[in-house]
């Protein structure tokens, strides 16, 4: 194929610039490594480019634009009465954020010293990768190699992907063109921000979900204010829907992903697989070949950035000589529908699940003041605690700036906080963390703002 | 159930201290997946596991010493290697939904084995489980200070001192550190005379006992100062075509990226004079009461380490170029600081040298790696003056010291050892004769 193929050696070959990939190369990077980074598309992955950023660069367009809309501005003596919009305004803006963010993190890796190579990658064998693009082709020898090649939409047996009439998520983002009526297939978060955004803007939007409820492994009271929030939208929900027979169209389907394996001839180098095609990995990232990491999507874990950030820091400690595992306790998860819904560590019915016997508190955001002095009242903090030390296991949030407010209690669960502690402490008043004491006094019997 | 016994490391190890553990009770494990870090005399090795299957039990503590066929680990193994081996972190999409509602709870806020159990969570802040992890001790084997439970990184430093000191001493040796971190596990009568001079004994004088690879370099060197009776035959060459030479052959290394040291080059001009006298490249059997000749050139460099004396091998070193040697020597050197070496590469020597002047001195008296029946040191390149012809000149001059076994080896046969090695060093072109 190639005459005079000349092999390089290479220190640390990255795969793939995604969060998980791009972060690996700067942690290693600062350890002292030798990093040479390989990136088809630009930086960024699929999160920056076509994912978390442009959605919700939109989703937060589009919520103010609603709120400009709504009766409750007129209750605060404020009249807008010519409020539009323009898509494709909308649209260049969005990408306007998202090449700011790519800029960002090119400069991060020149700033590093990482070599980018732009091209696609394969195994020859378990310790050397072709790589080609339109300008190079090398036949890299690695010393360490991390994996981080993402996953795409998880293809439907019987329904193409055309981008027109049955839309991926991400295709769902580049319409070009505003449709009168959306019909979106799935339970998760992404289904019901996509379901926000579309509805917000006067799409008229159809929700159909698999199973019985919207987010599996949401507890229902916070989950009952989001289902209220998506009918104001206008937003129809239709539960236990079979794909098969739904003809409507234009259809976005949220059904998970598929870890981009395929084309890496991952069998060159004897790495295993899952059957869905997720590279398998220990708790330190390393694959069943010890020098080749993987991190982020690509090993089948749960689709989200916040995981793929941290196994790449992971995986370029460990190569560099750390003994590190990725063992956090809790994953938090944000919803940006209205009113915004953040959970994380387990629900009550989990917690009983796992054979916690529990005590679980809760406080109505219509009891905060600072929810009312921003003109909303549709909210909730739920939390869940061991019964036999208090300790915190799991908390959601739904209201405004869930979102931000979820990160003090992953701290508490990852520092094995109890209720007392957060009934201990001093929140501002007022505040809307104030919900998060409150219900933490609840479960202690002992809430102020409610009565017992 | 399955048992995993210490194996036979090599080179007629009988014996291997536990380290630390790279697993814990219920992991379940790939074939070669590293199991545990075990010292035996002079290097790190890392055991890999021989099966696929779940951890039952370890039954061997860190800082314990394992004799060869003590049982380290049991393994759950229904069938042959049954349970397919189940990634921690990876969710499979195929597992019932139930049973993986996140990942973060599959990895430790459920029970992992079947739900029934409650998995008790051992309270500890990220960073406390992050060091644990990295020390490799199980969280829930360390005892809390707190009535909550509650471990903090000053419980895990208590167990790890108490791990060391209880590995290492036996009882009589308890120190007073270990009466006042410890006191359930004080000895009587020490504790009764300490109540009122403890504090001033302390700060008179602390005790540690020796662990680890200190413990191994005490013992060989007992054993080698007690059966070898040892002497020292000294000299001083002149170095200076020795200098030049380096000088000249640097810049060349440097090009191909190595640096190169006097080491690779001292080994080479050595390597002809142990031909020359078989005698310094030998062994005593003492039981047999017979010489061994090596034919075999495995030069031991003596080497610092943060951790004390180690003696890596530059194997078949006769068979080597100087690059090569000095390439072998970097990987070698680091390999030491890092204790990273395999264990044919610090074993098997059949003569050592010392570099005592890369470690500050100008000159020592060696004690001999035993078995072997010498060991040359080096010091110190200095220039000094000479009496050269009845005039002064100046010379870089390089101190020798040989220390050999005086059984087998006359005074006079040192001499005449050290009086051709300094031929060589001082013509180091002689080298060229015999070359193919």
């Amino acid at each position: 194929m190639v005459v005079g193929d000349v092999t390089t050696a290479v220190d640390v070959l990255i795969i793939g610039a995604g969060p998980a990939g791009y972060v690996a190369a700067i942690r290693a990077a600062q350890l002292g490594r030798h990093v040479t980074l390989v990136e088809a598309d630009s930086v960024g992955g699929v999160c920056l480019q076509r994912g978390c950023i442009p959605l919700k660069a939109l989703l937060s367009a589009s919520e103010r634009y609603q709120q400009m809309r709504q009766e409750s501005l007129a209750e605060m003596g404020i009249s807008a009465e010519t409020v539009s919009f323009d898509w494709p305004s909308m649209q260049a803006w969005k990408q306007s954020v998202v090449e700011r963010l790519v800029n960002g993190v090119q400069r991060l890796i020149a700033g590093n010293r990482i070599e980018l190579l732009k091209g696609t990658a394969w195994f020859i064998n378990s310790e050397e990768m072709r790589v080609e693009g339109e300008e190079l082709s090398h036949r890299l020898k690695f010393e360490h190699c991390v994996l981080a090649t993402g996953a795409s939409a998880a293809p439907l047996p019987d329904l193409p992907y055309d981008g027109q009439q049955v839309l991926t998520p991400e295709q769902a983002l580049q319409l070009t063109e505003l449709p009168a009526k959306l019909s979106i297939f799935g339970s998760d978060y992404i289904a019901l921000e996509l379901a926000t955004l579309f509805a917000r803007l006067g799409v008229q939007v159809r929700l159909y979900t698999p199973g019985d409820q919207i987010l599996p492994d949401v507890d229902a009271t916070p989950l009952r204010l989001v289902q209220a929030g998506l009918r104001k939208l206008g937003v129809q929900i239709a539960t236990k829907a079979d794909i098969a027979a739904l003809d409507e169209r234009p259809l976005v389907v949220s059904n998970g992903v598929r870890p981009n394996t395929a084309r890496l001839s991952l069998d060159e180098a004897a790495i295993k697989i899952t059957e869905q095609g997720g590279i398998i990995v220990d708790s330190m990232q390393q694959s069943s070949v010890p020098h080749i990491y993987a991190v982020g999507d690509c090993t089948g874990s749960r689709a989200l950035a916040s995981i793929a950030i941290k196994q790449g820091k992971i995986a370029a400690e460990v190569l560099s000589g750390q003994r590190v595992q990725f063992a956090p306790l809790v994953v938090p998860l944000v919803v940006h529908t209205t009113p915004e819904l953040a959970t994380v560590g387990l629900s009550a019915e989990a917690a009983e699940r796992a054979g916690y016997s529990i005590i679980t508190g809760r406080f109505p955001l219509a009891a905060n003041g600072r929810a009312l002095t921003l003109g909303t009242d549709a909210g909730v903090a739920t939390i869940v605690a061991n019964k036999d030390d208090g300790s915190v296991l799991g908390a959601t949030v739904v209201g405004p700036r869930a979102g931000d407010l979820i990160g003090q209690m992953s701290l508490a669960i990852e520092m094995g906080a109890t209720l007392t502690d957060l009934s201990e402490i001093i929140y501002a008043h007022p505040g809307l963390s104030e919900m998060l004491q409150e219900s933490a006094d609840h479960a202690l019997n002992q809430a102020i703002h409610i009565l017992r | 159930m399955q048992e995993f016994k210490l194996p036979d490391l090599g080179e007629g190890m009988q014996e291997a201290e536990i380290r630390r553990w790279l697993i814990q009770p219920g992991d379940t494990l790939k074939l070669d997946q590293p199991m545990v870090e075990v010292e035996t005399d002079k290097a790190v090795v890392e055991i890999p596991s021989p099966i696929a299957g779940r951890v039952s039990a370890i039954r061997v503590q860190e800082g314990t010493v394992a004799k060869l066929g003590d049982v380290l680990v049991i393994f759950d193994t229904p069938g042959a290697t049954s349970a397919p081996a189940r990634p921690v972190v990876t969710t499979p999409a195929a597992d019932s939904p139930a049973a993986a509602p996140e990942i973060t709870s599959q990895v430790s806020m459920q029970a992992p084995t079947n739900g029934v159990t409650v998995h008790q969570r051992v309270l500890a802040a990220p960073a406390v489980r992050k060091r644990a992890f990295e020390l490799g001790i199980e969280l829930a084997n360390v005892q809390s200070s707190h009535p909550s439970g509650r471990v903090t990184m000053d419980d895990l430093q208590h167990y790890i001192e108490h791990a060391q000191q209880e590995s290492a001493a036996s009882p009589p040796v308890a120190s007073d550190r270990v009466s006042e971190l410890a006191p359930a596990q004080a000895n009587g009568a020490r504790r009764s005379a300490s109540v009122s001079f403890g504090k001033q004994q302390e700060e008179a004088e602390e005790r540690q006992p020796l662990t680890g690879l200190r413990k191994r370099i005490a013992e060989r060197m007992e054993r080698s100062w007690r059966t070898i009776p040892h002497a020292t035959a000294f000299d001083e060459i002149d170095g200076t075509a020795l200098a030049a030479l380096r000088q000249t052959l640097k810049p060349v290394a440097e090009q191909r990226g190595v640096r190169l040291t006097y080491m690779p080059l001292l080994v080479k001009l050595l390597l002809p004079v142990l031909k020359e006298f078989p005698i310094f490249n030998a062994s005593l059997d003492e039981e047999k009461r017979e010489i061994v000749y090596k034919r075999a050139y495995h030069i031991g460099i003596a080497t610092d380490s943060p951790e004390g004396l180690l003696v890596p091998v530059l194997r078949n070193a006769d068979q080597l170029t100087i690059m090569q040697i000095a390439e072998q020597l970097e990987h070698l050197i680091a390999g030491a600081q890092k204790r990273t070496l395999a264990l044919s590469e610090v074993s098997g020597s059949t003569f050592t040298l010392n570099n005592v002047g890369s470690f500050g001195g100008s000159s020592g008296t060696p004690i001999i790696n035993y078995p072997e029946t010498a060991i040359l040191a080096v010091g110190r390149l200095q220039e000094k003056a000479i009496v050269q012809d009845s005039k002064i000149v100046a010379r870089t001059m390089l101190p020798l010291a040989l220390s050999f076994d005086h059984r087998v080896i006359d005074g006079a046969l040192a001499g005449r050892f050290l009086s051709r090695f300094r031929a060589l060093v001082e013509q180091p072109q002689q080298l060229l004769l015999d070359m193919i």
